[in-house]
């Protein structure tokens, strides 16, 4: 039994589709890169997964439990956990307030403080502005609170939707050494939208390529960088033929 | 001197008042984006749970005739389960609707719950007679004030605190006002929607039966209208407050409050029936200067 399961799922926006028939599995500790162009369906993918878009057609599971029809919140409490795109950290709230929304689903209360102290060590300018507002922190540090407020709900599974954009190329890294050194530390299974394939394969793991809201590629990410299919998923096989 | 603390109560009352109607309304505002019509209703409904329920012009005191220690309790109880039944048995079905359906379905349903009373109650305004004694004068710094502007003033600030205190130290108030902020962000980390509104609701419909108890110690009147008038001032109060902003609601309450008192004892005596025209006036003002909302801090722009 694959960690997460995705068969032929469709989602549609009124008559507009985002997603056709796509089929995908995760192995429990993979890393998995997923690539496309703008409008491939990457973020509505993540939000089928997450329970925020609700899906026309297919079924999503993790570790068998079935996720298509529950609330997002329901499938938060099984052990799926997002950092979305755009960071969505909660501005009006403190950096240690944000951190805390997401543990009240967790049975171990106990367990708490010592995971936070956990994310200040990981993330020390986390720790020294616990009390600040978390819109007064920096693009990066949002991302980072936004990575740490993830964990707090102790995932199995983390999503983490264009964890590069509006981030300088040095603080991409920074996000990115993070996101590696915590899978190997908890075991974490990682679902990442990337853009970037040569980020991807310098991170290294699988690389799954939707284009049009359907996945045309599926291998190494590092592979990925030589082949055509990257270009076709970019820019369409005709264009690729004219370049020949 | 004296006239000065008198206006000063006088404003501090009535504002406290539309600050605990307002801040009704904005809780629920914060995390269903519901402008909550039938808040009003609540108020109402509250009111008349103190007195037996028939159409004689002779109000029986019901409620209204267990002791004070008991009687707040269970009507704050009251209040808010009255809100969570509504909210329960029509706003639940309506998440996904736009929030105009929603805002004409809140109308609907004051609707509904002011001729529910009118067929139990009947239409004629009744006297009651509710801790009567709160309404003499005692003396206070030169004026001359009724015990109960004291009390309103003190409950206003007692309420004010301890929501602020609900919503900053527990895990409930974490939750709302992270879903306040983001809701489907919040529902992404495990924060159950359900739980969250109707702690919304619970708290809304118990404000509004605080607001209940002192209209009706204030004016001696149970009326089916009485929600309508208050409803109004306090959702302007929200709306001028910046719509969520809980601060936001009670400044804009307690300076509508102030400013109703200033027109009445400055504005020269023969516009002086007009002085909701010079209210309302100051209302378009205050939108046109600041459409956001006067208590919006700047830094509050909408995220990226």
């Amino acid at each position: 039994m694959s960690k997460l399961g995705v068969f032929d799922v469709s989602v549609r926006y009124g008559k507009v589709p985002a997603l056709t028939d796509v089929t995908l599995h995760l192995e429990e500790g993979e890393r998995v890169f997923i690539s496309g162009p703008n409008g491939a369906g990457k973020s509505s993918l993540l939000g089928a997964i997450s329970g925020a878009v609700a899906t026309s057609h297919g079924r999503i599971e993790m570790d068998g439990d079935l996720l298509t029809g529950r609330s997002p919140e329901a499938i938060a409490r099984l052990g799926l956990s997002m950092v979305p795109e755009g960071r969505e950290i909660f501005g009006s709230l403190s950096v240690d307030e944000n951190l805390r929304v997401g543990t009240g689903l967790r049975r171990d209360r106990n367990a708490v403080e010592g995971d936070i102290a956990e994310i200040y060590d990981a993330f020390p300018i986390l720790g020294e502005r616990r009390n600040a507002s978390a819109g007064a922190l920096s693009g990066g540090q949002q991302q980072m609170l936004a990575i740490g407020r993830a964990l707090m709900t102790n995932p199995k599974l983390m999503m983490v939707d264009e964890p590069s954009l509006g981030l300088a190329p040095k603080i991409v890294d920074q996000v990115y050494d993070t996101l590696v050194q915590l899978q190997e530390d908890r075991g974490l299974t990682l679902l990442i939208v990337e853009q970037s394939s040569t980020r991807a394969a310098r991170v290294g793991g699988r690389m799954i390529l939707l284009r049009s809201g359907s996945v045309v590629g599926d291998g190494n990410a590092a592979d990925f960088a030589e082949t055509d299919l990257l270009s076709e998923a970019y820019f369409g096989k005709s264009n690729q033929e004219v370049a020949q | 001197m004296s006239s000065a603390v008198q206006l000063f109560f006088d404003a501090a009352s009535l504002g406290g008042i539309y600050a605990m109607a307002a801040l009704g309304i904005a809780l629920i505002f914060g995390v269903m984006n519901l402008v909550n019509f039938a808040h009003g209703e609540y108020i109402a409904f509250c009111v008349f749970a103190l007195i037996v329920p028939s159409t004689e012009a002779v109000a029986v005191m019901f409620l209204g005739k267990a002791p004070a220690i008991l009687l707040i309790p269970i009507l704050l109880a009251i209040g808010g389960a009255a809100a969570v039944a509504s909210e329960y048995v029509v706003f639940r079905h309506m998440r996904k609707a736009t929030p105009v359906a929603m805002m004409i379905s809140s109308f609907a349903l004051g609707f509904i719950i002011q001729n529910a009373l009118l067929a139990v109650y009947g239409g004629r305004p009744k006297a009651i007679s509710l801790w009567p004694d709160l309404n003499t004068p005692i003396a206070l710094a030169g004026a001359q004030l009724p015990l109960l502007q004291l009390i309103v003033i003190l409950t206003t600030l007692v309420v004010v605190c301890a929501l602020a205190l609900l919503l900053k130290k527990t895990r409930l108030g974490l939750e709302m006002r992270a879903a306040a902020e983001n809701f489907t962000m919040a529902r992404l980390l495990g924060v159950r929607a359900n739980v969250v509104i109707t702690g919304a609701f619970a708290l809304s419909g118990a404000l509004a039966a605080a607001v209940a108890l002192i209209m009706a110690t204030q004016t001696g009147v149970a009326d089916v209208r009485m929600g309508g008038q208050i409803m109004l001032v306090a959702f302007i109060a929200t709306v001028i407050g910046g719509l969520g902003s809980l601060p936001g609601a009670v400044a804009a309450g307690f300076l509508i409050g102030a400013a109703s008192i200033l027109l009445q004892g400055f504005l020269p005596l023969e516009v002086r029936p007009f002085r909701d025209a010079f209210l309302y006036t100051l209302v378009i003002i205050c939108l046109l200067a600041r459409p956001q909302g006067l208590f919006v801090p700047s830094s509050a722009k909408p995220r990226i």
